[in-house]
């Protein structure tokens, strides 16, 4: 077992943990911390695929920005109402953790034994494609369409959370 | 690679139009505060131009352009020219809807929010690569939650888009997950790419043991996607809620247009992925991959979507849930033209989109003419219509009469293609059940014509007086329903000359 395989396996457990932690923390401000932890392992796994830039990206906005805004709106919302979050189990979750569980199962022998050529496929040139040049390059060439796309796309979005959330019907 | 992309831009001319007319909308809407039919008319006018550079693509050409990310051929400008005719319908509509202009809120948004929705499905309609594919997917749903929300002081409507939200980003969430693992197979998101990378055997399929499990499990995952876009059970639950709940002019968009760029995008991602570019069939037919054999998944989802949308339909009693089910029921007989896998099938598909979209949007039209007036859209108030409003209880009749699928409307020939198609390629277990589905549809369209004709109307029996404009665009509507069915040549030729897809051969 190489050194690469151990790092993988250590940061793919303690993400499902965190991640695990984040749904079953009955503190709202605790779920929202245990995420910002499962971001941070995100972001030392993109590290290991040598995705620098998204790594960075990955801190400054998710664990960052996004996380921020989320821990206010949590402190605002909940002011010591932690204890109403508590669940029952019913058939109709057990039913679905089942399908779940399948659905994973599945997932998981079908990838097993598929007898793919490309998983075990490194590119040759990963180091180079991970930095904000090379990303930037593929962005405003091959990607170009898509990233255009995204721009009309944030567009209607800002104008529908505009219509959505303004108050005065008339205008 | 400029010169590519400056090549490109030549043959994607009705998107920019929508995009700048979605920019300038918002941007009028500001100087013209007030001036809401105004904005209607500029985005009328925007369409009209959209519409003019699409048919002007209408001439065989069939290009791969933005590096492979988006394709333009007879099969797209097809379902282009569908989208951007029924956008027009929706926003005359629109125009005239009691429930929209009341007064109450600003509608210039409205409009283009409109545009950015049909933005979404033109790129839906040509995306040939799956991170296009999600993109423009997102774009329809987004703007389609917000549409469906629009009237945010009744509390059905923001029901209805909240309901939306939740299933749609939870099916473009496992559509997503599904992209990763066909990546990771594949090693490629292109449509061609895949196709080629498995072809070369890249994920051996017929290797003992493997049986490309994981393929199938990725793709039942992109189904989820695809049959929540154009409501195939068991991926339908929103679909009654949100057609109650929304706007009724979105209600009659979102069952025509978002249908068919979803059918569009489907089809194209089944087809183009998975044929077998190796094994040579007759011309215009075409095998699916061995070992990987999907047909069979999207017939199964076919009997179930028309037979549930069928039998849950018969207990509705407000029209427009009705229409809700009987837009599923007929996503299930559509559904019955994928499978077939030739060139007659898609071609009857096409066929149907159009005649689909006339007797549709023609229901919802009438629906909301009378809701305009009598303020509901019970099934129960409707007795007695045939005596208060001849000509628009004749009209919905019409539409209902095609919805079935019997002569002499375009129904009919819609149906006729498809089953045709089906019993060629020897699918009869299938067209059985079809047609069994078709006389239970009867049933519940049948009730409402009942109640028009041959009930006493109940409490109120003053004749109800529509505008010329009403009549007009009732008219509009209802002449291609009756004509298609009577002429049908000249569509049955431009639906057989658009079958040709971009990778297929």
């Amino acid at each position: 077992m190489s050194i690469d395989t151990i790092v993988f396996f250590t940061l793919a457990i303690s993400s499902i943990i965190s991640a695990i932690l984040v749904i079953t923390r009955r503190s709202p401000i605790m779920s929202v911390v245990y995420l910002v932890l499962n971001f941070l392992i995100l972001a030392v796994i993109y590290l290991t695929l040598q995705a620098q830039f998204i790594a960075v990206i990955q801190v400054i906005v998710y664990a960052g920005a996004i996380m921020v805004l989320f821990l206010f709106v949590v402190m605002l919302l909940n002011l010591g109402k932690e204890e109403a979050l508590t669940e029952k189990i019913t058939y109709k979750k057990r039913v679905a953790v089942g399908l779940v569980v399948v659905m994973l199962v599945q997932i998981i022998v079908g990838i097993m034994m598929s007898d793919s050529k490309f998983t075990r496929h490194i590119a040759p040139n990963a180091e180079q494609i991970g930095t904000v040049e090379g990303i930037g390059k593929m962005l405003f060439t091959q990607y170009l369409f898509p990233f255009e796309v995204t721009s009309v796309l944030l567009l209607a979005a800002i104008i529908g959370a505009v219509v959505l959330a303004k108050k005065r019907i008339d205008g | 690679m400029l010169q590519q992309i400056l090549e490109s831009l030549k043959l994607f001319q009705p998107e920019i139009v929508l995009t700048v007319v979605l920019c300038a909308s918002i941007l009028l809407d500001l100087i013209f505060r007030n001036k809401p039919n105004f904005i209607g008319g500029f985005v009328i006018a925007g369409l009209l131009l959209a519409g003019y550079f699409v048919i002007e693509q209408a001439n065989g050409v069939t290009q791969s352009i933005f590096s492979d990310m988006y394709a333009v051929d007879p099969f797209s400008v097809f379902f282009k020219a569908l989208i951007i005719l029924s956008a027009l319908f929706v926003v005359v509509f629109s125009l005239q809807s009691k429930e929209l202009n009341n007064g109450k809120r600003k509608l210039g948004e409205f409009y283009s929010l409109l545009i950015a929705l049909s933005l979404g499905m033109l790129l839906m309609t040509g995306a040939s690569n799956l991170l296009m594919m999600y993109l423009a997917l997102e774009l329809t749903s987004l703007t389609s939650y917000i549409l469906a929300g629009y009237k945010k002081e009744v509390p059905d409507s923001s029901e209805a888009s909240l309901k939306y939200v939740i299933y749609g980003s939870l099916s473009s969430g496992m559509m997503l997950y599904g992209i990763s693992i066909i990546y990771g197979l594949t090693g490629s998101l292109s449509i061609y790419g895949i196709n080629e990378a498995l072809s070369m055997g890249g994920v051996n399929l017929l290797a003992p043991k493997s049986s490309g499990l994981a393929l199938i499990a990725a793709n039942v995952l992109m189904i989820v996607g695809f049959g929540y876009k154009i409501s195939a059970v068991p991926f339908h639950f929103w679909t009654p809620d949100v057609y109650e709940g929304a706007p009724i002019t979105i209600t009659a968009f979102l069952s025509v247009a978002s249908k068919a760029a979803g059918f569009a995008m489907m089809m194209r991602y089944f087809f183009v992925t998975y044929f077998d570019a190796v094994a040579r069939s007759m011309e215009g037919h075409f095998t699916a991959l061995p070992g990987f054999d999907w047909t069979y998944i999207i017939a199964i989802i076919s009997v179930l979507t028309m037979t549930l949308g069928n039998l849950i339909a018969i207990w509705q009693n407000n029209l427009k849930r009705l229409l809700a089910y009987s837009s599923i029921a007929h996503a299930g007989y559509m559904l019955m033209g994928v499978v077939v896998l030739n060139n007659e099938g898609i071609s009857a598909i096409l066929i149907y989109f159009v005649v689909y979209l006339f007797m549709n949007l023609g229901a919802f039209y009438t629906v909301m003419l009378i809701a305009n007036k009598i303020g509901s859209e019970d099934i129960d108030a409707y007795k007695g219509l045939g005596y208060r409003a001849p000509f628009i209880a004749v009209s919905l009749s019409i539409f209902l009469i095609a919805l079935t699928g019997l002569p002499p409307t375009a129904g009919f020939i819609g149906k006729l293609y498809l089953f045709a198609a089906l019993i060629n390629a020897k699918w009869i277990g299938l067209a059985i059940i079809g047609v069994l589905n078709i006389v239970v549809s009867l049933y519940y369209y049948a009730r409402v014509f009942r109640n028009m004709f041959l009930r006493d109307p109940e409490k109120d029996s003053s004749p109800i007086i529509f505008q010329p404009i009403h009549i007009l665009v009732t008219l509009a509507l209802v002449i291609p329903t009756i004509l298609l069915g009577l002429y049908f040549s000249p569509l049955v030729d431009i639906a057989q000359a658009s079958v040709k897809m971009m990778g297929l051969m």
